[in-house]
């Protein structure tokens, strides 16, 4: 699988996916105002047939408090294209776009409590830890752990 | 200075001062004073155009967007009082600005535009009316004008930032690259002054270098890209360093690109342009058919990249694409035990593009086929000691039971990928894959009922999980059950809303085609067109969806995503999604046309009561609204969404103008998909029935140039070239369209002819076998006068196309469902008698035996049972095909 920038023409295999997988979905515009906002920050996992087979949306907080810090919108690898580390490579890469060309210091995310295999992957393989707890922050009323990944603890122990 | 304003807008002192304050009111929201303070203005100068603007003006911005129930009659109401204004006082910009930004409130671009043009007229230097003008000029592609407003702004406001900025982009989509690049380096010096933040300035440098690239100034722009990576100002990563390698490419620099592409792969192991562009960059060349000694080149540089990022994919993938011979099949063996170990259920997604290479595809099935064997004896794929994990041969199984069944298989075996997944289902009977990999298998087999309940079996093994959901939904769509499909799809949508309701707010195209396709399936043409209109409507949203960042991108400065946003809109709807709606609601348009009884329903007695239900639920949401409106007299707070007014596609179908509407459908595809045959061939249909001779004529030659063996152009050259004659087309034109197309001559003079020859050019492709059977009809039944009917086929006639039609189901054809259920709908169309209709089922049923369509339920789970269990071969006939 082909791992890169996404650009405006992936925004549409983008909302498919999204569809495809995750109860929370955006209109085009909200893609819009993510690439025309932070175009280096989106990247997409594209199929040898062009399709866009995983995605990873995400932003710079627009009023950090303190230092630059970006968020994952959402990232999602539709079902039969698991098992070969996408969004491990995909988060990889929105992290260092975010560390070179925005200077963030952190990242967070949100990740519903129930969704063990997720919060596996931003935990042990890529080193997130839960900072708070959201009450009912999704629609159907479950909650959300947040998570953020501070990027010196890179920085200091290389 | 400004001459004193014309009478009729001048007002007394009290009036002009309650005009001010109105003014003010407006801009505070406060709408229901502002309404107040005009009202007492208007009680004495009914006729003050900018009075009635503004209340207009305050009416409408109290109202919800979209228009609601209760709200739209007030919307009616603002805009007819908008309009009257402007004929109360026709040479004030405060009433041409209003027009402008109600039709803007309503995404009337082009009217907008013309209201705003006509504003500025009155008031030229008027900054708010200058900057909305200049976003509808590039909203409605006006560029030259665009360029006008942008300059006569910078004029006014030269200081600022954004103004030669804005001017700047002007002139790049106006396709002035030179004056853009002029402008910015007379004004960069102003950058660093003004406080723009480094992400901003970033934004600016990266259009700068782009810039000169389009202009082929490579060394320029890599001399400016160096130079903002030295201060600082660009990061190299991603992007950047990518724009560094194509310019030093261009400029023959090849060491340094070759480093620069290095640096890439390290930053991004897994994009494959940045290996391409490094073997270019080598002088090493896949794209166009590689000499031996470039290929082994090109291996061992992948095989070093292999080995230097070993988690990667890509160079081992590309190697697989390149290689050929005993040096892919030493390749992919490992590639596929690795994915097959791994359990990696897209391995067959994956490694099916090189299929399209038969001899690749053929050593691929041998290689499974050796390792199940193998795993079956003793459970190993090393030459060590090392033993398989035991899902191995489960994967291996998934694997060959896809392969085996894949329509580019030169002897599909539907059986053995079912006896497969049989054993793999008894070892572990809880793996959604498994039952995801048999309903593929029948939905293959044509057998679409089986597969729906396969995905079911699937979708109930992991109810969580979306994907799986929306796949049962989908295959439950294809087998024709709408309902079933909705009650799933709910389980993952909004609870207040319908499914649909809820899909369609999303822009859930995948979804609208399939529904839209089921229903049309069905017979429900009505429906069907409603979601296909539904998708066009997606795609004007999503053209709609550009208009605020003409302003945005501008603040934010993100000049080159906002120019590729540009050049995505304008081939928007060149998307596979719109193509596939627009082409099957004309063949529904072009269908009732013929036929207008198609638009009278059928309905089922349950399907009327279901109707009745529903109708009356509307009521009783419209009754609601409209209480709840009167209750309240705030339209704001009560927001039921105006109900559909046309829930059952009614409207939709009753259509005066069947040809017109298709003709909308139509245009995006004439200018966006015009290397489509298809494109063609439906713009044929349209113009025909239309008599517009020289329209029709364009889409055939256009369609003829880009595959003059098209089945459906078959059967349009033929009906053309027959009706030609007779036409009220003057001579002239009709030497010149044979002139130009001489095949239009040689089939008037012997029609049957054409067709038989198109067959035996075609005689094992089932759908030329179709477009020769459609060939022949049109020459049979073309009348010698113009203003006759077709002429009906005889008996023996009918004998003569059912004799092609037959050929689809030969024993050396490959056969293709698709194509045999349209010659069964072309048969019926031709009246043929009940007796034919089943003779020809029975022929395809013969050589398909699961597919549903062409026999009863009972039949078919009769037939898969024995196909199942392999106990017996049905009426003789094998299940491989």
């Amino acid at each position: 699988m082909d791992i890169r920038q996404a650009t405006i023409d992936d925004l549409l295999g983008m909302q498919n996916a999204n569809l495809l997988n995750l109860p929370e979905n955006y209109t085009f515009k909200y893609y819009l105002y993510h690439a025309l906002t932070w175009p280096e920050l989106s990247y997409v996992a594209v199929d040898p047939q062009g399709r866009v087979v995983g995605y990873i949306l995400s932003k710079m907080e627009e009023e950090p408090a303190g230092e630059p810090h970006g968020h994952v919108t959402s990232i999602s690898v539709i079902r039969p294209y698991r098992r070969l580390g996408l969004a491990n490579r995909l988060m990889r890469q929105a992290q260092e776009a975010m560390v070179a060309h925005y200077g963030a210091a952190q990242i967070t995310l949100h990740v519903r409590k129930s969704n063990r295999a997720a919060i596996s992957l931003y935990r042990d393989t890529l080193g997130f830890e839960v900072h708070e707890v959201q009450k009912s922050y999704y629609a159907d009323g479950e909650d959300a752990y947040g998570m953020r990944y501070d990027f010196k603890q890179t920085a200091e122990a290389a | 200075m400004a001459s004193a304003p014309p009478k009729h807008r001048q007002l007394p002192d009290k009036e002009a001062k309650l005009f001010k304050e109105l003014l003010v009111q407006y801009e505070h929201k406060q709408y229901k004073k502002g309404i107040k303070a005009a009202d007492s203005i208007l009680k004495k100068f009914p006729n003050h155009g900018e009075t009635l603007a503004l209340k207009a003006l305050t009416l409408f911005s109290g109202l919800p967007m979209p228009a609601t129930a209760a709200s739209q009659p007030k919307q009616d109401e603002a805009e007819a009082m908008a309009k009257t204004a402007v004929k109360k006082d026709i040479t004030s910009h405060i009433t041409w600005h209003v027009l402008g930004i109600m039709a803007k409130g309503r995404k009337d671009w082009e009217e907008a535009s013309r209201a705003f043009a006509m504003a500025r007229k009155q008031d030229s230097d008027n900054l708010p009316i200058i900057r909305d003008s200049i976003s509808l000029y590039l909203h409605t592609r006006q560029y030259e004008a665009a360029v006008a407003a942008r300059h006569h702004y910078f004029l006014l406001r030269p200081n600022v930032r954004s103004s030669w900025l804005g001017l700047m982009v002007a002139h790049q989509l106006n396709g002035n690259n030179e004056e853009a690049l002029e402008l910015y380096d007379a004004m960069v010096g102003t950058i660093n002054a003004d406080g723009a933040s480094p992400s901003e300035k970033a934004q600016i440098m990266l259009n700068v270098v782009k810039v000169c690239m389009e202009m082929g100034r490579d060394g320029d722009g890599l001399r400016r890209l160096d130079r903002a990576i030295r201060g600082k100002i660009l990061s190299p990563r991603g992007e950047v360093t990518q724009l560094r390698a194509e310019m030093l490419s261009k400029l023959g620099r090849m060491e340094e690109a070759v480093e620069a592409y290095r640096e890439l792969i390290k930053q991004n192991p897994d994009n494959l342009g940045y290996y391409t562009g490094y073997l270019r960059a080598k002088g090493l060349d896949v794209a166009s058919s590689p000499s031996e000694q470039t290929t082994s080149g090109v291996l061992a540089e992948l095989d070093q990249f292999a080995q230097t990022y070993p988690k990667s994919t890509v160079p081992k993938r590309m190697a697989l694409t390149v290689s050929s011979g005993s040096e892919f099949r030493t390749r992919v063996k490992p590639y596929l035990i690795n994915g097959l170990e791994k359990g990696i259920p897209s391995l067959f997604v994956d490694v099916k593009s090189l299929y399209q290479n038969p001899e690749k595809m053929a050593a691929v099935g041998e290689i499974v086929e050796e390792l199940i064997e193998s795993l079956q004896k003793d459970s190993s794929l090393h030459d060590d000691d090392s033993v398989a994990p035991p899902t191995t041969l489960l994967w291996a199984y998934y694997y060959l039971a896809l392969h085996l069944s894949h329509p580019l298989h030169p002897n599909p075996s539907f059986k053995r990928s079912l006896d497969l997944l049989e054993i793999a289902l008894k070892h572990t009977p809880t793996l959604p894959e498994v039952y995801m990999a048999k309903a593929m298998v029948l939905k293959r087999a044509g057998d679409i009922m089986g597969a729906a309940e396969t995905m079911e079996e699937a979708r109930l093994l992991d109810g969580q999980d979306r994907f799986l959901n929306g796949k049962a939904a989908k295959y439950w769509l294809r087998a024709g059950e709408v309902k079933k499909a909705e009650e799933l799809l709910a389980m993952f949508t909004k609870k207040d809303i319908s499914a649909m309701s809820d899909l369609t707010d999303l822009q859930c195209l995948w979804f609208l085609q399939e529904e839209g396709d089921s229903y049309r399936r069905n017979g429900n043409l009505a429906m069907a067109l409603k979601r296909y209109q539904a998708t066009a409507t997606v795609f004007q949203d999503y053209e709609d969806d550009q208009y605020d960042f003409h302003t945005y991108c501008l603040r934010r400065m993100t000049i080159s995503a906002y120019l590729s946003l540009m050049r995505y809109e304008d081939q928007l709807r060149s998307h596979p999604a719109y193509f596939k709606s627009a082409v099957a609601a004309i063949e529904i348009y072009t269908s009732i046309h013929d036929d207008p009884s198609l638009t009278e329903e059928k309905l089922s007695p349950e399907e009327e009561a279901e109707r009745k239900k529903a109708a009356k639920k509307a009521q009783k949401a419209d009754q609601k609204a409209k209480k709840a409106a009167a209750a309240s007299g705030d339209a704001k707070k009560e927001d039921t969404p105006a109900p559909d007014p046309d829930p059952t596609g009614e409207l939709l179908i009753k259509t005066e103008t069947p040809l017109e509407d298709a003709y909308k459908l139509w245009v995006p595809l004439e200018r966006m998909a015009s290397g489509r045959v298809e494109t063609w061939t439906s713009g044929f249909e349209i113009e025909m029935r239309r008599k517009r001779w020289p329209a029709a004529y364009k889409c055939l030659l256009a369609a003829y140039s880009l595959d003059a063996e098209d089945p459906t152009l078959h059967r349009q050259l033929v009906t053309f070239a027959q009706a030609l004659p007779s036409s009220d087309v003057p001579d002239a034109l009709k030497t010149a369209f044979t002139d130009r197309l001489p095949i239009l001559s040689i089939i008037s003079s012997s029609p049957r002819d054409f067709t038989a020859d198109f067959l035996t050019r075609h005689s094992s492709s089932p759908s030329h076998i179709l477009g020769a059977a459609q060939g022949l009809i049109a020459v049979l039944s073309a009348s010698s006068t113009p203003t006759q009917e077709k002429k009906a086929l005889t008996g023996g006639e009918r004998k003569e196309v059912i004799a092609i039609l037959e050929k689809m189901a030969g024993p050396d054809i490959h056969p293709e469902i698709g194509a045999m259920r349209r010659g069964i709908e072309v048969l019926k169309a031709l009246q043929g008698t009940e007796g034919e209709v089943q003779a020809f089922k029975g022929l395809c049923r013969g050589r398909v035996p699961l597919a549903g369509v062409f026999s009863s339920k009972e039949e078919v789970e009769a037939r898969r049972a024995k196909e199942v269990n392999g106990t017996a071969e049905a009426n003789g006939v094998k299940a491989d095909v």
